[in-house]
């Protein structure tokens, strides 16, 4: 229960930080006062009128932000700030986390499907071909991570990181992790649903205050995934000197980082060549990560 | 129990947080005329609507991920087994996956990931 | 009260203007690209203020009625070095010579405060089609099949061109406005999915305007469809300073090469070419049309866009020569 407050501190943080740092990377300065700047973009959109399109599915096209939002939230939800300091301490985090991966691509799909118009659409189905496989290799990867903490839980991977961060142990694994954080929060390289050659994909309808909300829920995936990478691969709350919640933020702030950079700097490359790619050079390579960290776990 | 009823909890907060943003009050300006409602083509227009049975491309793709899928929910028990079992766990592990390898690599030659 | 708070707020964030591009209006885009207090947006829906750049053709009224339609409240519109249509009232021009800046940001911060009314519609408050409701949801018709909400038909069936397969085909009209195809071009195209099965030029692309910079534009428009939109407005910049300078080695570096696959090796030596500032040659054989048969969204957009101004108008003329009779066909129907 005292983690609550805590969850939505990080994603705030996480949200406000994320937003500045995309500024920096994309060396768009405006205003000068870049801290403020997200506040002002905020209320921007809160200024602008919501537009409707011919017959949407008026529901769906609402929830799909709130779907987004909650499933960063219950990702969150499953990593500890501390030993024993973490909202829902499930013996089975992996399963939970990967779970929401999986409803990602689908509020991902509704928020396209429901405008009725056809870029969105494109983009909510084109989403689903990249974003299927690419959820199969963060569940490998994981599982990769769970198998010296012998648990399913993200504190007991957490706590099996005290002598080597996965990181280390497991070369392969962050690298393709951090891939899938690309692709469930639309950025750069996977950004395969609001992408800017369907001229904003799942979100080239979306105006005013629902766009903001949907550019928060996605912002809050990616501090959620940044967190859990920072958890599973970085030894989360681990570390000297100061007190676990701060060593977490540190190591979430960080990924965040080079997931913008990465976002900014990588071309996205057309959806079946990416398809492919993910299937027959990073599934295999997942498939080694697994390996390794089984060979590494028994010597 | 709590667990569960801590993450529902969160979950709700989360949305409780968004959902003003889908109801917002204040909104500056003139109505929404049925001009304002035609789909966004860069000036263009659609003659019938977007919702149709769309071709998706990758529907065999989707059937391998079953497979895939299905194979994860055995790992999950796997691995927590997996160092008291030892190097009986990696070799059988390792069987399924080089199974599941054969899949993908007849997928392929079937052009499962060419888009079409 | 709060929405003067609000308003204060949001007049210092940058203003999202969404620009429809006539004759050189892709030059004059590049010139706001390094401005950073405008923000230029990919959909309209995302904008607040529709700047309208440069000579358009009459063709492409209705385009623009229809374009300023689909902003949100509170919006404007301005004509820069472009004759502002009958139906603008109040209307903001801008001579082609003159930057646009401060009065795109004073006529923002106007709307936001609610000293500037927003633009009422142009077209008349009715449905896109005629309204033929039948049935119990006045979809006309059962089910999916057949019937016309919201005066529109649903989509029809129709067969695929690789599998044969009876599935939907969709026939919408993209451009002459739409960011990422050359400024002008308008295309009818037949969908399945996101694959393109048929392609007509509506209305073809402006006339090459000769500059200079043309390559690095069109290199910044190709670059955008590849989502390195920082790049993009790097090679929109220096298409403003004449110089390609580590254009090309910062592309490299972000793989834009490297993202086109081996089927798209035609757009990959093009795209070499516009960021060195050059144009690659191409025999111009073949109609961009036919070239575009069977290609998937992201592709054919990065195909349309890397054909340099000549080539285009070569390959893609305003009447297609030959119209067969099948396409005749689904206009009827769709009638």
């Amino acid at each position: 229960m005292t983690a609550i407050p805590l969850v939505f501190a990080l994603l705030a943080a996480g949200i406000w930080f994320a937003a500045i740092a995309e500024r920096f990377a994309s060396a768009r300065r405006f205003p000068s006062a870049i801290v403020l700047a997200p506040l002002w973009q905020a209320a921007r959109l809160l200024s602008q009128q919501r537009v409707r399109t011919e017959y949407p599915d008026a529901l769906n096209w609402a929830l799909a932000p709130l779907v987004y939002g909650a499933l960063a939230v219950a990702g969150l939800s499953v990593v500890p700030f501390a030993p024993g300091l973490v909202v829902a301490p499930l013996d089975t985090g992996i399963v939970l986390w990967g779970a929401c991966e999986a409803l990602t691509i689908v509020a991902v799909f509704l928020h396209g499907w429901s405008a009725n118009s056809m870029l969105p659409l494109i983009g909510g189905y084109r989403f689903v071909a990249i974003g299927l496989p690419a959820m199969l290799l963060s569940m490998f990867v994981l599982i990769a991570a769970a198998l010296p903490a012998q648990s399913l839980a993200v504190g007991a991977i957490v706590e099996s990181q005290r002598s080597m961060w996965n990181m280390v142990r497991q070369p392969l694994g962050l690298p393709l992790f951090l891939l899938l954080g690309l692709a469930i929060s639309l950025r750069g390289p996977m950004d395969y649903g609001d992408a800017s050659d369907l001229s904003g994909g799942t979100a080239a309808e979306v105006s005013g205050p629902h766009r903001l909300a949907w550019g928060i829920a996605r912002l809050a995936m990616l501090t959620a995934f940044a967190a859990m990478g920072a958890s599973v691969f970085l030894g989360g709350y681990l570390g000297p000197w100061l007190p676990g919640p701060a060593w977490l933020a540190l190591k979430t702030a960080a990924l965040l980082l080079v997931l913008t950079w990465l976002g900014c700097n990588l071309a996205r490359m057309p959806a079946p060549r990416m398809m492919a790619a993910l299937w027959l050079v990073l599934l295999p390579l997942s498939f080694l990560d697994l390996v390794i960290a089984g060979v590494e776990a028994l010597l | 129990m709590g667990a569960l009823a801590n993450l529902i909890l969160a979950m709700a907060v989360g949305a409780a947080l968004l959902l003003p943003m889908l109801w917002w009050p204040m909104q500056l300006g003139g109505a929404s005329g049925q001009s304002q409602q035609v789909p966004f083509l860069g000036g263009g227009s659609q003659s019938a609507h977007a919702w149709q049975r769309f071709h998706i491309r990758y529907y065999p793709m989707t059937l391998l991920f079953i497979a895939f899928e299905m194979e994860m929910m055995f790992m999950y028990p796997w691995a927590v087994v997996y160092v008291e079992t030892g190097i009986k766990a990696l070799a059988e592990m390792g069987m399924f996956l080089s199974i599941l390898g054969v899949g993908i690599v007849y997928a392929w030659r079937e052009g499962v990931f060419r888009w079409q | 009260m709060a929405v003067r708070a609000l308003a204060w707020l949001a007049e210092r964030s940058a203003t999202p203007v969404y620009i429809a591009c006539g004759q050189d209006g892709d030059a004059m885009a590049a010139r706001l690209a390094q401005v950073p207090a405008i923000s230029l947006q990919h959909s309209i829906r995302h904008a607040a203020i529709l700047l309208v750049a440069g000579p358009y053709r009459d063709a492409d009224r209705p385009a623009l009625r229809r374009l300023h339609d689909q902003l949100p409240h509170p919006r404007a519109t301005v004509w820069w070095g472009a004759v502002p249509l009958a139906e603008a009232q109040d209307a903001v021009t801008i001579a082609q010579g003159d930057h646009p800046v401060a009065r795109l940001r004073r006529l923002d911060r106007n709307l936001l405060r609610g000293e500037r009314a927003s633009e009422p519609d142009w077209l008349p408050d009715e449905p896109p089609n005629e309204w033929r409701g039948k049935g119990d949801h006045g979809q006309g018709g059962e089910g999916m099949m057949g019937g016309v909400p919201y005066g529109r038909p649903m989509a029809m069936m129709g067969e695929e061109m690789r599998d044969a397969l009876m599935l939907d085909a969709m026939t919408i009209t993209i451009g002459p406005f739409l960011r990422t195809l050359p400024p002008g071009l308008s295309l009818e195209l037949t969908l399945q999915g996101d694959v393109i099965q048929q392609a007509r030029v509506v209305t073809p692309a402006y006339p090459a305007s000769g500059g200079a910079s043309e390559p690095l534009l069109r290199a910044a428009r190709m670059l955008e469809s590849l989502g390195l939109p920082d790049l993009a407005r790097r090679a929109q910049i220096s298409a403003m300073r004449d110089s390609a300078e580590g254009l090309l080695a910062a592309a490299r570096r972000c793989g834009a090469l490297l993202a086109l696959p081996a089927e798209l090796a035609d757009v990959r030596a093009r795209l070499e070419a516009a960021l060195r500032g050059g144009t690659a040659p191409d025999p111009g054989e073949e109609w961009l049309v036919d070239r575009l048969a069977g290609m998937e969204w992201q592709s054919a957009l990065l195909r349309i866009a890397s054909f340099d101004p000549a080539t285009l108008a070569q390959i893609a003329p305003a009447a297609e020569p030959d119209e067969d009779e099948e396409d005749g066909d689904e206009k009827e129907r769709a009638a």
